[in-house]
């Protein structure tokens, strides 16, 4: 199955993290994938913000382009991305007259025969459990994870069609995989502020911090994220949250594709893990058994 | 407060949320179930509920002037939940968008407003998102020049913010694009 890869800008920017750590376990899992010629941004929240034609006519730009390059399977990593390119083939296949304008526009035909994945659809759907289970060299025993999941990957289930949008297990599944013990909490699915990181940082901050304390609060080591935006307003905006509610959280933001590469063997530094903000050492020193352990 | 109602206003303004929504407002029964599970309402000065009744009664100024079209982070707990399946985050895209159209800018939330037209227009002249850039000239536009600055070294030190941008091959297309549809 010839499979299109779509980054997004996150995983080009800030979330590099991400695309290193993804590129580096799809080698050991020996999967290819093909970034899609000349992509552009899908228009994120912004576009369906104040524009519906534009938040469809954008992300079809990318879709027809990797249909017509014969691709029948689409990763997009980025939660955003991802929802946003479901959204749009939705659209497209629900409404007629948007469609025909938004095919004339790009002057290429999109017949909607792609499945379009995120990241946790990919790894248990295209690549599958027995396949990652396989590659699993060093089980991360004794680690206590967090699977936060946000909203995109979930919501709104007539689209996404992924999960449960309340109660989704398909990354704490991913995390059993590795060997790490996953950590049951309230806030799974609660949103951590999203696009307003910049525009209503207080806001941001009271709503990733009710996240963060109550992944705290249920003894986690650290927590999992399949979203750029997520990882953001965790990881960067932690140390602010810390000195704004004066109670220390610690809370390392890995990537799923980092937890599976650490399991995999490979080495931290190939992953990326020293890029985030709140520094992962000590969880490290944890997984690889080290005496000094406290 | 004191709103007179012209129906003949009151029945366009519905009719032209509803033709962009896709949805009936009338499917709404004001069990609040969307407004309990905002994550954002505390911030809101009308719940989503009252967006919805207000939207039918034809309150076409004060929805439209609301700080709750702009608070709304499309998160989509509300539609989720809605026991009726209304497009309750639909309506919050509708609504912004049907204000974007007529120029009225935010007078409280102007910033996420903002935020969303930077983003768009870096969009159309990169094809992609340059984040520094953006973060520059959303800067500039909303006078927050330090704000969040502290973060800028660390981030810079993790190779998180990138130097260059990329711009996309085919940009005539991205134009066309946004000719055709903004």
């Amino acid at each position: 199955m010839k499979l299109a890869y779509y980054p997004g800008c996150s995983l080009k920017g800030t979330s590099f993290e991400y695309e290193v750590s993804l590129l580096k376990i799809l080698e050991t899992l020996n999967i290819e994938v093909k970034e899609i010629p000349d992509w552009n941004c899908c228009g994120a929240s912004a576009a369906h913000s104040i524009n519906h034609n534009l938040s469809v006519a954008l992300p079809a730009r990318n879709l027809a382009i990797a249909e017509n390059g014969g691709y029948e399977s689409v990763l997009a990593p980025c939660a955003a991305c991802s929802n946003r390119l479901k959204s749009a083939d939705y659209e497209l296949k629900t409404d007629d007259i948007l469609k025909k304008k938004i095919t004339d526009s790009l002057e290429m035909p999109y017949k909607s025969e792609m499945s379009i994945n995120n990241m946790l659809e990919f790894l248990i759907g295209v690549v599958g459990k027995d396949k990652i289970k396989s590659k699993v060299k060093k089980p991360l025993s004794g680690l206590k994870v967090a699977s936060y999941y946000g909203c995109l990957l979930v919501r709104p289930p007539k689209i996404m069609k992924f999960d449960d949008p309340e109660n989704p297990v398909t990354m704490d599944e991913l995390v059993v995989l590795t060997g790490a013990e996953p950590v049951d909490y309230s806030f799974k699915t609660e949103c951590c502020g999203a696009i307003n990181s910049l525009s209503k940082p207080d806001v941001v901050m009271a709503l990733t911090g009710n996240i963060l304390y109550d992944i705290k609060k249920h003894g986690a080591d650290l927590v999992v994220v399949a979203c750029p935006l997520c990882h953001s307003n965790l990881d960067v905006r932690q140390r602010e949250i810390e000195r704004k509610y004066d109670e220390k959280l610690g809370l390392p933001v890995l990537f799923i594709t980092e937890l599976l590469g650490l399991s995999f063997g490979i080495n931290p530094k190939d992953l990326a893990i020293d890029g985030h903000m709140v520094a992962a050492d000590r969880v490290l020193k944890k997984i690889e058994g080290l005496p000094n352990q406290q | 407060m004191k709103t007179v109602i012209n129906e003949q206003n009151r029945r366009n303004f519905a009719a032209q949320v509803e033709s962009m929504l896709h949805d009936k407002l009338a499917k709404c029964y004001q069990c609040g179930k969307c407004s309990a599970g905002c994550p954002v309402n505390f911030e809101m000065d009308y719940t989503p509920n009252q967006i919805i009744k207000m939207t039918e009664l034809g309150m076409e100024d004060k929805v439209l002037n609301s700080k709750t079209i702009w608070l709304c982070v499309s998160c989509n707990t509300c539609s989720t939940r809605c026991p009726k399946g209304f497009e309750v985050t639909g309506i919050m895209d509708v609504l912004r968008e049907i204000a974007e159209k007529k120029g009225i800018v935010s007078k409280v939330e102007k910033e996420v407003q903002m935020f969303h037209e930077v983003f768009l227009d870096n969009v159309k002249s990169n094809g992609r998102i340059f984040e520094l850039e953006l973060v520059g000239k959303y800067k500039l536009k909303t006078r927050h020049l330090f704000r969040d600055m502290f973060l800028a070294p660390k981030m810079l030190e993790k190779g998180k913010l990138k130097m260059h941008g990329e711009k996309i091959a085919d940009l005539n297309q991205i134009a066309k694009i946004f000719k055709d549809f903004e």
